[in-house]
């Protein structure tokens, strides 16, 4: 499900069916560093557009958290937990980050929900058609990551 | 000089219908192509969208066929890509059937479920359709998968919309 109104109305009737939700992590800098978040950012936005294609019956996709890369990290995990209670009081039973920053890798374990962190590609220099091909690539290797956690739940 | 001449009276007449015959057309022209234009209007190129599958290349094993079309929404134009279950039944006829579940409209994929072999299986909610698209009854989908209307082009398949059962 995608976070719009056509799609929420499916997702208030068939609520119990959507167990899952995805947060992309989207990271923002103006300094040096503004090139590559902005490359992280558009990597996973459109990443997370194929995965809700994927599996639009289960997860629920939620718009991003955008983040100022000049934050500190203990503000921002404190963000994510209060995301993260609430999502866990709301009766999602997987939560699933999606990001290109790497400074989550650090810092995976304080978090409950599971962290994806896919290296971003360079996109603007292919074409439309390859650059599908590839995203569906990654999404297919996802699939798998995916599916293992919800098995290994129900 | 020539011996038949034009009087006044028959120069005035010829160029007097002339310019009316010209501004009559003016007018009526553009009403009659007003009138008529949806007759003219082009179709669309058809609905069919062209894949890089081989008719002769389809086997009796589904197999995944991916297509690009153009999709315009309003003034902005997007690549999309669509997904297509293509086989050859036990008659060896085509079947392409739309690989979007019936239940919540996840992906399925094709013999991916090891306890299911030779069934569509969904990964969301563990849906299943036998071979020929109908879903089998007891998982969560109440209708059969999509089927596309196809045709061949120069050996090539296009696909068409997908049409429920």
């Amino acid at each position: 499900m995608k976070w719009n109104t056509q799609d929420i109305q499916l997702f208030i009737k068939e609520k119990e069916y959507i167990d899952t939700v995805v947060i992309p992590l989207l990271p923002v800098s103006f300094g040096e560093d503004i090139k590559q978040t902005v490359a992280m950012t558009e990597f996973i936005s459109l990443l997370s557009g194929q995965l809700e294609k994927q599996f639009k019956g289960r997860l629920l996709m939620l718009p991003g958290i955008s983040y100022l890369k000049s934050v500190t990290e203990d503000k921002l995990i404190a963000d994510v937990q209060q995301w993260e209670d609430e999502l866990n009081s709301q009766g999602f039973k997987h939560i699933f980050y999606i990001t290109s920053d790497s400074d989550w890798k650090t810092v995976e374990e304080k978090l409950n929900g599971s962290l994806i962190w896919m290296p971003s590609i360079p996109l603007e220099t292919m074409d439309d058609q390859y650059k599908n091909s590839i995203l569906e690539d990654q999404v297919k290797q996802l699939l798998n990551l995916f599916v293992k956690k919800w098995q290994n739940n129900d | 000089m020539s011996k038949n001449r034009v009087s006044r009276r028959q120069f005035l007449n010829y160029t007097l219908t002339g310019v009316g015959g010209f501004m009559a057309a003016g007018m009526l022209m553009p009403m009659v192509r007003f009138a008529v234009d949806p007759v003219l209007q082009a179709k669309g190129e058809s609905d069919f969208i062209p894949t890089k599958q081989k008719i002769d290349e389809i086997t009796t094993e589904p197999t995944r066929v991916d297509y690009t079309f153009e999709q315009v929404d309003a003034w902005y134009t997007s690549e999309e890509s669509g997904t297509a279950w293509v086989y050859k039944d036990d008659k060896g006829e085509i079947v392409a059937l739309s690989p979007v579940c019936k239940h919540l409209g996840c992906v399925v994929n094709w013999d991916s479920d090891k306890s299911n072999p030779d069934h569509f299986y969904c990964p969301c909610h563990g849906g299943l359709y036998k071979k020929d698209g109908m879903n089998v009854p007891g998982t969560p989908p109440i209708a059969p998968l999509d089927v596309f209307s196809f045709k061949e082009v120069d050996g090539f398949l296009y696909l068409g919309k997908a049409e429920p059962r």
